[in-house]
């Protein structure tokens, strides 16, 4: 069926409520067509959504999919892969979803290298709750609940990755839909956790890092003849808190899933219909 | 009761006590004798006091009592924690080469067992807890050739010198106590049967419960006493082409096992109060987004962190109630080690069936106590897996709306929609936490607000109907003299009403497994005289519900020590319950 999956199946019939403009339009459409180009169809596809704006995002696609609780995305993404190897997963959210309430579930999905995509739809502004600082706002970002700005420094989400022993590390932006896609692409096709940080501005509630900002300061990494293997050059990148840059940051190439670490093959829905065949093993370790 | 004898070895942590006693409990078992366990433990891993106690009988024995015959003991705090159980006839192993001098109390007979030389000779100072077995075994005329059974079990990993080793160990504490003593007049002679009993605690009996149910999926994180779930199926469930995640804290632990439910697998997580606590903002998502789940709480001492390692049944509440808003679910409540097998494996098929979260709610005493039971008892064969609606290929057209699109919430008759398990073509859907419409799609239209609340909770009622939550009886089905009880007091219970027919005290028990939905009780409440409800909690939440149930005042016996209930206690307190004048 694969071969004829065009990216609009993946597109739900209920019209999205993003304000016009917002950076979530370019980001979902990258991801549709990434998962087209990369053989999948709705079927086979399992999205888990966060909360926010961006959470959204699983209303709008069509696939198997799961809207979850604020933070909580990366975990059920890991649930639905071991369970079942055999789907794609990909796991979508906002900045303030992923780093900040859901931060500690970053670090340990990154690190337990489920074999998934993740996109944060990074506006730098908590969105759906209205304009309150996120955990990529800038220092001197002044909000709602922060009117002389945060006064602390963002996070720096690759350094976190980084830290974390990621094995893909990129950074797209969704207005620059080609280069959004083919990251997405290479993401999906990782062995590993595919972790995206993209630009997607907020054109409501963010008049800082907006479309003509990220424009006029990107860098894409592959113009720079920048070397996703070198892990030193990587590291160099992500310290480097002075550039706005796209690209794959980092890539692990030797890089084993978990599932296939701990011996996970199975498509776990299906059992028996009664106890397993040798079950009284079980009650006869206890003799 | 000359045949029911008490055994403990107490020491500090980390003096392979559990193992120890384990080994002892494990040779009674093979031998054909029944045994109920107990631990005394103190939340730290080296130091303090701890303690496995084992009650052992030819006849069923399911409750702990306040003797003790024969003590173990390591340290001089293990005598002094027992003072009150000891008697006439008890018997206390002790070292007197150790540099502490033992005090042995009056009424009781000091053995002095040279424990450390005699595992020195035996082969190393390790194996002083078994010289120790091999004298308890001489002194309660116990063979020590079962002993040498469980010595292999535990140890033939290690290697045959080992075993080979520890059995002289026996040995030689055996051999010491026949040339040194005689405690003929202790009068202790165990009989052995042809019975081979098992012996396991509940929380194993969750774990072997979850594989035989095709549980695939397991994510937790430890806590205490709800950990050994975990490493139960770590050890097992690869086996059986499942895995075990140790999740980063159970906020994802709960998570990841929705996914995993999500995905199709039968999934569970495990915890404790505190574990609970953090999981309540999920329990909605589980129930709005319809999906099977088994949340499996072993409840200890709250608030708070409590007593981690203390006995209670304080969190019926939070199981029943915990989550923002309204969520249907059920609350099934294991009352032996035995029923948190069984339970488990209907917890599993109640969540399929109703596409809800099922909290399958066990305690401290259950979780740790072991105790045997016929092989029969849990009986494979017997397994019955009913996974309920799940549509497949060809019958998914039948769920499509006029668009193609899957009514993953079709709001059915029952209350209970087809399930498509992501695969499946053409019944790709999203489900979500949100209020939505039968396609899974937010919204805040009234009628469609009501109408899946509706259908929601209609599973609940449907399930009333077509379940049975029956509950469990004992004792005189005519006595006027109601005792109701849930969880892990049942055994107790049971026990105890030996002790108030001697005093001829009839006595009508009745053990509940169910919370929610629960048997309706109405009629037996008012059959009865004095209806006694009895929990290890201190408000009394049970009695509470039972009240409104009925409309009827209940009597409450409530013990929130730490400790478990034991038989005599409780016959004693149920006796000062009918005696007292207490208005009802
Ligand atoms: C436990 C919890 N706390 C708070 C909220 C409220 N809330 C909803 S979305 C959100 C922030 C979203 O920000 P972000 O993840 O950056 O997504 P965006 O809306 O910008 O796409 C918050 C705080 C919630 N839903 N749940
Ligand atoms: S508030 Fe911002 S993030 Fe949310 S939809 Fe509007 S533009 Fe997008």
């Amino acid at each position: 069926m694969s071969s004829e999956v065009r990216f609009t199946d993946f597109k739900s019939d209920k019209q999205p409520t993003w304000c016009p403009g917002c950076g979530d339009f370019g980001t979902m459409n990258g991801m549709m067509k990434a998962l087209a180009e990369t053989g999948n169809d709705p079927d086979n596809t399992f999205v888990v959504a966060g909360i926010g704006c961006s959470g959204k995002i699983g209303t709008y696609m069509h696939s198997y999919a799961l809207h979850g609780v604020h933070g909580r995305a990366l975990p059920v993404g890991t649930g639905v892969k071991m369970a079942r190897p055999d789907l794609e997963v990909m796991v979508a959210g906002g900045d303030g979803d992923g780093y900040s309430i859901g931060a500690g579930h970053f670090v340990h999905a990154v690190r337990r290298n489920v074999d998934m995509t993740y996109v944060v739809m990074d506006n730098r502004i908590y969105g759906l709750t209205k304009g309150q600082a996120s955990p990529t706002s800038r220092e001197d970002f002044e909000t709602s609940t922060t009117p002389e700005g945060p006064k602390q420094p963002p996070v720096n989400p690759h350094a976190l990755a980084l830290a974390a022993g990621a094995t893909f590390i990129a950074q797209s932006f969704s207005s620059d839909a080609l280069r959004h896609q083919e990251i997405i692409q290479q993401a999906i096709e990782h062995d590993g956790f595919g972790f995206v940080d993209v630009y997607s501005p907020c054109v409501t509630f963010n008049d800082v890092d907006t479309y003509d900002y990220f424009r006029d300061t990107l860098v894409d990494l592959q113009d720079e003849g920048h070397d996703p293997t070198d892990y030193d050059a990587a590291k160099e990148v992500i310290l480097d808190s002075e550039k706005e840059y796209q690209g794959v940051i980092y890539k692990d190439e030797n890089s084993v899933p978990y599932h296939e670490l701990h011996g996970v093959t199975e498509d776990m829905s299906e059992i028996p219909e009664g106890a397993p065949e040798d079950a009284t093993d079980l009650v006869r370790e206890f003799y | 009761m000359t045949e029911d004898l008490n055994w403990a070895i107490g020491g500090e942590a980390g003096d392979g006590i559990d193992s120890t006693g384990k080994i002892f409990a494990q040779a009674l078992s093979r031998a054909g004798r029944h045994v109920f366990t107990s631990k005394d433990f103190a939340s730290r891993i080296r130091g303090g006091y701890t303690a496995y106690k084992i009650r052992t009988s030819v006849d069923r024995v399911q409750s702990v009592v306040d003797r003790l015959d024969i003590l173990v003991a390591l340290t001089q705090r293990t005598i002094d924690e027992n003072l009150d159980e000891l008697h006439e006839g008890s018997a206390i192993i002790y070292d007197g080469e150790r540099s502490w001098e033992a005090e042995i109390p009056e009424e009781a007979t000091g053995v002095d067992v040279p424990l450390k030389s005699l595992a020195e000779e035996a082969g190393g100072a390790i194996m002083r807890n078994t010289v120790a077995l091999g004298a308890a075994c001489e002194i309660t005329g116990f063979d020590v050739e079962y002993l040498d059974e469980s010595l292999e079990k535990r140890f033939g990993g290690k290697g045959s010198k080992i075993v080979e080793n520890n059995k002289e160990a026996a040995r030689l504490g055996q051999e010491h106590v026949q040339e040194n003593y005689d405690l003929d007049h202790l009068g202790y002679d165990l009989e052995t049967t042809d019975e081979d009993y098992v012996l396991l605690n509940g929380n194993e009996a969750i774990g072997m419960g979850a594989i035989a149910a095709g549980c695939r999926f397991y994510a937790g994180y430890p806590i205490t006493p709800a950990t050994s779930i975990m490493e139960y199926l770590t050890g097992r469930i690869d086996d059986y082409g499942g895995h075990v995640v140790q999740a980063e804290d159970e906020l994802s632990a709960v998570n990841m096992a929705l996914g995993g439910a999500r995905a199709g697998a039968r999934s569970m997580t495990a915890t404790s109060g505190p574990g609970i606590d953090l999981m309540t903002e999920t329990f909605g998502l589980v129930a709005t987004s319809e999906t099977p789940l088994v949340i499996a709480d072993v409840m200890r001492s709250g608030p708070s962190t409590g007593m981690p390692t203390k006995q209670e049944q304080g969190d019926l509440n939070m199981t029943l109630y915990g989550g923002h808003g309204e969520v249907p679910r059920f609350v099934v409540t294991p009352t032996s080690i035995a029923e948190c097998f069984w339970k488990t494996i209907e917890a599993f098929n109640l969540a399929e069936k109703y596409q809800t979260p099922v909290f399958l709610v066990s305690d401290l005493a259950l979780s740790v106590t072991e105790q045997t039971f016929r092989p029969e008892t849990f009986d494979m064969d017997a397994v019955e897996i009913d996974r309920g609606k799940i549509v497949d290929e060809d019958e998914v057209e039948e769920w499509l709306d006029g668009q193609g699109r899957f009514r993953a919430h079709a709001a059915t008759e029952d209350g209970v929609s087809p399930r498509a398990l992501p695969g499946t073509t053409d019944a790709a859907h999203m489900s979500t936490g949100l209020e939505h419409d039968e396609l899974g799609r937010r919204t805040e239209d009234t009628d469609t607000r009501v109408e899946q609340v509706d259908k929601r909770n209609r599973k609940v009622e449907t399930a009333k109907e077509r379940e049975d939550w029956d509950y469990r009886e004992f004792g005189d089905p005519d006595a006027d003299t109601l005792v109701i009880t849930w969880g892990s007091n049942e055994g107790a219970l049971v026990e105890a009403l030996d002790y108030l027919e001697a005093e001829g005290v009839d006595v009508r028990v009745i053990s509940v497994p169910y919370v929610f939905p629960r048997p309706d009780l109405s009629e037996e409440i008012d059959a009865a005289e004095d209806v006694i409800v009895v929990e290890c909690n201190a408000t009394g939440q049970f009695a509470d519900l039972l009240e409104h149930d009925t409309l009827t005042r209940v009597k409450r016996i409530n013990k929130y020590t730490g400790v478990r209930f034991k038989a005599d206690e409780l016959a004693a307190e149920i006796q000062a319950k009918l005696e007292a004048e207490v208005p009802a």
